[in-house]
């Protein structure tokens, strides 16, 4: 119980506690920066991860948006929150990596056999008959539609996908998104719409 | 409004991100359009899999040690490379408590480095049954553990003498079946402290079959309603579900039902309620939900109130 409220308390973040670190860090203090790092490194290398799909990949993107924050960071000005910087730090080290794939052609991989089983029943049919109570199928079609989905993310745009990430699997709302990504709200919900309809249109018709 | 924008606000209301000035004119489309309804039936579905699934994507426990590791040895890098008129202690001498301060901390790094070569780490004994690291201790510190969180208690540049405190993380690997006690206590012990929420959901998982023993009941309780995560949460409330009428467990899922973020997780909390309920004293505690802004609960309570109160 104690860990639990412990755990409870460290997740309030103190605004002017974390203005004190920031400015700490930006004369030049480690400990600081290590202490900014350990408050969000959590949440962007979940981000980085589910982006990337590798273990490797979301390394590297932790690796960079940190490096790149702590080499920048004199040039915070306190002008967003610091967890909508270093977020839009992540998402564009993110996005570039994405877009090197690209050009390098490479499959994205999560590390998972997706090949399709013909006596699987159709998503469609999972997704039709999920009801909101708890039933055996559905757990046990639970990792077969897990695949599933990851191949269905595959067929998002990069901001789509980045947009569908922060919201669904990181929990920001679309406001901040809209701020990470440098746009609007409105920006943020079309991504989001466009998402949505692309995932359901492809897991409905697997 | 045309069915294609109603669907978009399906999209934003299934994410709570719906004005609610909107909502009333969405529910009444809903109504009377076929097709949106359909479409919305669909997307709920596709979040309640995706909901689901979420927890499936966590990041691997070791991987956020491996970065904040490298990450360190890059910053070392960096520090090393950097010209010494640029290392913090020396760009701000010009103030004379500055001054001072970088006096201090020439003092501390000489004597922490006199008590580190004459110095051992204390390391709390093992945990019954552990496996001890094979290699022994370098200077003090564990060679095959790391040092995180180290700050400095307390300074005397005259004796030289400096405390040092931070938490050493050493590699345990513990193998044993779930029926053994000490094995039950760390999956417990996992649940409320792992701060990898794949762990906690690996450990609510193998929980979830033994919710029948107090101490575990209690802690899929405290994951329901503490853990940030929504799978551990999901797969506490899945866990906790055949204790249902137990006032504990009941008060639990009310608490869910009530405060959840998670629709999702808010549905189960009220089908794990209702399914094998007829209490009228429920009923009750349910009437408010019949006007509950999700329409599943609202139904659910709708038909559970109608039938028992």
């Amino acid at each position: 119980m104690e860990a639990i409220l412990k755990r409870a308390a460290h997740r309030v973040h103190d605004s002017e506690d974390e203005k004190l670190l920031i400015e700490q860090a930006q004369t030049g203090s480690r400990e600081a920066f290590e202490e900014l790092v350990r408050r969000h490194d959590r949440d962007i290398l979940r981000l980085a991860y589910h982006m990337l799909g590798n273990r490797e990949e979301a390394r590297e993107v932790y690796q960079e948006t940190f490096l790149k924050a702590y080499r920048s960071l004199n040039r915070f000005r306190f002008e967003s929150s610091f967890y909508t910087w270093i977020y839009r730090i992540a998402t564009n080290v993110s996005l570039d990596h994405l877009r090197k794939r690209q050009t390098l052609r490479e499959e994205i991989s999560y590390e998972s056999d997706t090949e399709s089983h013909p006596d699987r029943p159709a998503l469609k049919d999972t997704l039709a008959a999920t009801t909101y109570y708890s039933n055996p199928e559905r757990r046990l079609y639970g990792k077969e539609v897990g695949e599933r989905i990851k191949e269905a993310l595959k067929t998002l745009s990069e901001k789509e996908r980045l947009v569908f990430e922060l919201r669904h699997y990181q929990g920001l709302r679309l406001k901040m998104i809209g701020e990470i990504m440098g746009s609007t709200e409105e920006t943020a919900k079309n991504y989001l719409f466009r998402a949505t309809q692309k995932l359901r249109a492809f897991l409905t018709n697997v | 409004m045309t069915c294609r924008e109603y669907q978009h606000q399906i999209s934003l209301f299934l994410y709570e991100e719906l004005p609610e000035d909107q909502q009333p004119g969405l529910e009444s489309h809903l109504q009377q359009c076929d097709s949106c309804r359909h479409a919305f039936e669909e997307e709920k579905g596709l979040h309640y899999v995706l909901a689901e699934d979420a927890a499936a994507f966590d990041i691997p426990s070791d991987l956020l040690v491996q970065s904040r590791h490298e990450l360190a040895n890059e910053l070392d890098q960096i520090e090393r490379k950097r010209p010494w008129w640029r290392i913090p202690t020396f760009s701000v001498v010009f103030t004379p408590m500055r001054l001072l301060e970088s006096g201090a901390l020439i003092a501390m790094g000489l004597a922490l480095g006199v008590y580190v070569s004459n110095q051992r780490a204390v390391v709390a004994p093992p945990v019954a049954g552990t496996t001890q690291p094979e290699s022994g201790f370098t200077a003090g510190l564990p060679a095959n553990g790391s040092v995180s969180n180290l700050r400095i208690v307390s300074a005397n540049p005259s004796s030289g003498q400096v405390e040092l405190a931070g938490e050493i993380v050493q590699p345990l690997r513990f193998q044993g079946s779930v029926g053994d006690d000490t094995v039950r206590q760390l999956l417990v012990n996992a649940l409320s402290d792992a701060s990898n929420s794949g762990s906690r959901l690996r450990a609510v998982e193998i929980l979830a079959e033994r919710a029948n023993e107090d101490t575990i009941k209690n802690a899929l309780i405290q994951a329901l309603i503490y853990d940030e995560n929504s799978g551990v949460r999901l797969k506490a409330i899945q866990g906790l579900r055949p204790y249902a009428a137990q006032s504990e467990v009941e008060s639990a899922f009310m608490h869910s039902l009530q405060h959840d973020v998670e629709p999702g997780i808010r549905i189960e909390a009220i089908e794990a309620l209702t399914r094998n309920s007829r209490d009228a004293h429920l009923a009750k505690q349910l009437e408010p939900f019949t006007r509950d802004e999700n329409n599943v609960i609202k139904m659910r309570a709708l038909q559970f109130v109608g039938t028992n109160q």
